[in-house]
């Protein structure tokens, strides 16, 4: 007797998700090969928004390589700026004025801030759940009104400097942020209320793509993934750079609140923690910033010691490295750039096979993966 | 699964719905929570230090071309030629906005402070030459004859006045007469614009050299591309 | 109708002479225009309460360019959507892609003929009124199968087989939950539904507060009909951010149209029906509209029962805008393993209630407890 799978012979199939599709995050591409909803496999095939940054960055000078870096994840630019002045900073030897390390502290917060905001309005509106989205760009707006102030522009900041940063604070503006911190920190267990603990939202995300930890760190993933899957690392606290040593913060990691530890909803649930002590750092910050000059004596022919340095700061998507090498020119010999997302999507292939349709959308959703980052 | 968890689950679905849902009715009825702004009737100021379109203030630019030297993506392009008061004199200068990326290096980098951000930033063209500024708004080959006919005159003063010392020092020295020819003096100053565009480098621009009217520039840049 | 056609016959002596039938067909047309005219119309204005009601909750202001308050933008929606291109895939199934639409619209419109609008406002009183609705609004999952295969996009084709899967599971959470209103009027006819929730104890009269049972029906009711129409948070057909659009993806210009128009005329059916079966049809608190003049009865019930399946439509429209979507395995669980079994236990008690207390509710047990 044939059974009745044998007597109806289904297919696989093969779904192209991407480069353009809504839930993406750009231009991704995904191949999927799914038996009905139930994926198979699914393969992303990224490659679609290489714009050469490495490359560039061996043809510019060190300082003209600070716009292009705001490119490299245009959620956080603040992020990359910084982390680009740091490895050059670290190349060169360059002492940068504390007040100085505290702006930048500020605004990488800020953007941290912003950026998880992000992660979470279009993780949410991935889920079918529109609403919150909005709510989080009403808040994002207001950190880009700080960034507007400080720096004039709203989206690609290219704020920091090698040795500092490219303007002192505007009047005014540590209190306008302190009235943003006010204004937001409550914001945060609204979500909660709203979306993050609703049991639709919770039944998609808990169990879903779970990372064991020691997948996590096999597969070099970095940042919120990596603490998600409950691995404590956090490069501000565990190599410490800038001012970070002096602020205190906790790490937030995944707990497997309500499933297991390393699922979707673990690492959602630590980007909205981290908001929480993102808000923490910055009030301290605010509080310790001295007077003071905001930009070290670099020659504006700047050529920083034949060498070679790799800097990495923990940016809201993991881990952003620069890996420098310099033969004493104006522009950098070899300019080597690691990213969180880009090394995110190795895990991508192994944690999606037998879920569901709606639930790679989940999967990219809570990787919080972005392009620019993953092409470079 | 037990019954109490089954009830539990009902429970909770019912209890967080219900939740999120007055979050969104409080925001619903709140007239107050509104942000949406209506944009071309009401505008927000741009900050102080907004970084809007470029603007270059030339009567203060001594094009010294350390703009165009800083910019990442060639996105300015100017040519001068060195007038008779061995100052230099802006033939053109042209920023395509359609390319620059407001990212301030210039701005920064310009020692008279002449070149300044504005706060515009309302432009939409159909045709990607009038993204390119011109601030310089003489055609370059008229700016260009003017100083080398300047310079030509100052040059010719100079020979006219080299002549009478040379004939006031003819007696004493006929030997000096040699190096003060008048092709000479003229040689010494450079007024071939070609050659110092070329010198500045303007890889992007799209004026690369010669005298170019705005319009053959325009052309040129859709050419490309 | 055709008894209506032979009153009215008989009441304007003016048509006396004309045929019955040729009245019947006159009136036939009549109401059916006028019903598409409805449908039309909150097709339209719902789309724009949708959009003011989901920018009210975002934050945000909606539509509010095209004629007082943004009024207008459905007309200026409807022009675009005409003068657009009407676009046929290549590989598309032409025959089946062009009837799909007009299945989807039939099954959704075809509803409406029995809805009791007013105290005579009805196109059709069939005795089998529930029945018919649930029946027809079943052709939309055929129409929706049909736009989602004759595509030929796998979206398209994935939108339309969640689309079959969840209606046929929520077609019996759906009947089972209307059922109590049905056992208690006695009656599958809407118009004896409506009226069996009349009497001057006002809001108690209606089925919600019969009993118990009937108030969780309601719920369940209005939960599984969401579900049986694709509402956020069921709208997995179309879940614009896994399927792009699903079983409409490639439609576009007034086929696309529509899918939209039948969307809402879906949730004005399901709006309109839990009103006549649960929350009083066109019965006015503590008043008879029935003992009014045939013209203001009717025209105070109409405006009744419209308020009443509008607020529903809010309701339906601010969970949409709050509430994630489920996944289609979640949906299926929820349907069998919570909805299924929670109507029958429903059902089983509101006709154990019945049995017991002669078929009276807790408040004419308590009315008639007092006096
Ligand atoms: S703002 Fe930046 S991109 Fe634009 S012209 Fe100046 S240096 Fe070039
Ligand atoms: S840097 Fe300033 S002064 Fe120099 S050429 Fe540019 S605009 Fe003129």
């Amino acid at each position: 007797m044939t059974t009745p799978a044998e007597a109806l012979p289904t297919q696989e199939m093969l779904i192209n998700m991407g480069p353009q599709h809504p839930s993406t995050h750009g231009v991704l591409r995904v191949l999927l090969r799914t038996d009905g909803e139930v994926v198979v496999n699914a393969k992303p095939d990224v490659g679609y928004l290489h714009r050469a940054l490495e490359k560039i960055g061996e043809r510019v000078t060190y300082a003209q390589f600070m716009p292009f870096t705001d490119r490299l994840d245009y959620l956080a630019s603040m992020n990359c700026n910084c982390a680009w002045a740091w490895a050059v900073e670290k190349l060169a030897g360059i002492e940068v004025p504390e007040r100085a390390e505290y702006i930048r502290v500020i605004v990488a917060e800020l953007n941290r801030i912003s950026s998880h905001l992000i992660a979470f309005g279009s993780f949410t509106a991935d889920m079918g759940a529109f609403t919150p989205f909005l709510y989080s760009i009403r808040e994002r707006e207001r950190v880009n009104d700080l960034f507007e102030e400080i720096c004039g522009n709203r989206l690609t900041y290219n704020f920091a400097r090698i040795g500092g940063v490219s303007a002192d604070l505007p009047q005014g503006f540590l209190e306008k942020t302190k009235e943003f911190l006010d204004y937001f920190e409550p914001k945060i267990p609204e979500y909660n209320n709203l979306i993050s603990y609703n049991k639709i939202f919770l039944h998609r995300l808990a169990n879903v793509a779970v990372v064991t930890a020691e997948e996590a760190v096999a597969y070099g993933l970095t940042g919120p993934n990596l603490r998600g899957s409950g691995v404590a690392f956090d490069l501000r606290r565990d190599e410490p750079y800038s001012v970070y040593p002096k602020l205190e913060f906790n790490v937030c990691v995944g707990t497997g609140e309500r499933g297991q530890v390393g699922d979707c909803f673990d690492r959602y649930m630590v980007r909205i923690n981290e908001m929480r002590e993102s808000v923490k750092i910055l009030r301290q910050a605010i509080a310790q910033i001295p007077e003071g000059p905001v930009l070290a004596k670099v020659p504006r022919l700047f050529k920083p010691p034949a060498g070679e340095v790799y800097f990495r700061s923990e940016c809201p998507r993991g881990e952003t490295g620069f890996y420098v090498i310099s033969d004493g020119t104006v522009n950098p010999y070899r300019l080597k750039i690691r990213t969180g997302s880009f090394v995110t999507m190795n895990v991508f292939e192994k944690v999606t096979k037998g879920l569901m349709i709606a639930d790679i959308v989940a999967v990219i959703g809570s990787f919080d993966i972005i392009l620019p980052e993953i092409d470079r | 699964m037990g019954l109490k968890q089954y009830i539990a689950d009902i429970v909770e679905a019912v209890v967080t719905t219900a939740k999120g849902m007055r979050i969104t009715a409080r925001y619903g009825v709140d007239a107050k929570e509104e942000i949406t702004q209506q944009y071309p009737e009401v505008r927000r100021e741009p900050s102080e230090r907004f970084r809007g379109f470029l603007h270059n203030d030339i009567a203060r630019c001594t094009s010294c071309t350390m703009c165009v030297k800083v910019c990442p993506v060639d996105c300015i392009s100017l040519e001068a030629v060195r007038g008779a008061d061995k100052k230099m004199v802006l033939a053109s200068y042209d920023i395509n906005i359609g390319r620059c990326m407001y990212c301030g290096l210039c701005v920064e980098a310009c020692p008279t402070k002449c070149l300044t951000h504005t706060s515009g930033y309302e432009k939409a063209s159909v045709d990607r030459g009038e993204l390119i500024l011109h601030f310089v708004h003489e055609d370059p080959a008229e700016i260009k004859a003017r100083v080398a006919k300047q310079v030509a005159e100052a040059a010719a003063k100079a020979a006219e006045a080299a002549k009478a010392a040379e004939a006031a020092k003819a007696a004493e020295s006929p030997k000096m007469t040699e190096s003060l020819r008048p092709g000479k003096a003229e040689g010494s100053i450079v007024p071939a614009a070609p050659a110092f565009a070329a010198a500045v480098g303007n890889p992007g621009g799209g004026n690369p050299g010669g005298p170019k009217a705005p319009d053959a520039a325009k052309e040129e840049w859709e050419k490309k591309g | 109708m055709e008894a209506l056609a032979r009153s009215l016959v008989s009441a304007v002596p003016a048509i006396a002479g004309v045929p019955l039938w040729t009245v019947t067909l006159l009136m036939m047309v009549l109401s059916a225009a006028v019903l598409l005219a409805f449908a039309l119309t909150f097709g339209g204005l719902g789309s724009y309460v949708l959009r003011k009601v989901a920018g009210d909750i975002q934050v945000r202001i909606g539509p509010n360019r095209v004629g007082p308050y943004g009024l207008l933008q459905f007309l200026a929606d409807g022009a675009k959507l005409l003068l657009k291109e009407d676009i046929i895939p290549a590989k598309a199934d032409r025959f089946l892609f062009i009837l799909a639409p007009y299945l989807v619209f039939v099954g959704s419109f075809a509803a409406f003929v029995v809805l009791p609008f007013g105290v005579g406002l009805t196109a059709s009183d069939l005795n089998i009124g529930v029945y018919y609705v649930m029946a027809v609004t079943s052709l939309v999952v055929v129409g929706i199968l049909m736009a989602g295969w004759a595509s030929n996009n796998k979206w398209a084709l994935l939108g339309g087989m969640r689309a079959a899967a969840q209606i046929v599971s929520y077609e019996i959470p759906v009947g089972m939950a209307i059922m109590p209103a049905v056992l208690i009027a006695g009656s599958l006819s809407l118009q004896d539904i409506v009226r069996s929730q009349g009497g001057l104890l006002g809001i108690f009269g209606w089925n919600l507060f019969h009993n118990p049972f009937t108030f969780f029906s309601f719920f369940l009711y209005f939960t599984a009909a969401q579900a049986e129409t694709n509402q956020t948070p069921f709208d997995i057909p179309e879940a614009e951010s896994e399927l792009v659009s699903g079983y409409n993806v490639e439609y576009s210009g007034i086929r696309y149209a529509f899918f939209f128009l039948a969307e809402f005329g879906d949730m004005f059916v399901v709006a309109a029906l839990a009103t006549a079966c649960f929350l009083g049809g066109w019965h006015v608190p503590f008043f008879r509209a029935e003992a009014l003049p045939a013209l203001w009865g009717n025209l105070l019930s109409l405006a009744v029962f419209l308020i009443k399946a509008f607020a529903l439509v809010l309701v339906m429209m601010w969970v949409r805008w709050t509430l994630p979507r489920l996944r289609v395995d979640q949906l299926m669980r929820m349907s069998w393993k919570y909805l299924v079994p929670l109507t029958f236990v429903n059902l089983l008690g509101v006709s154990l209630w019945l049995l017991i207390f002669k078929g009276k509710g807790i408040p004419a047990l308590i009315a008639s407890l007092i006096g």
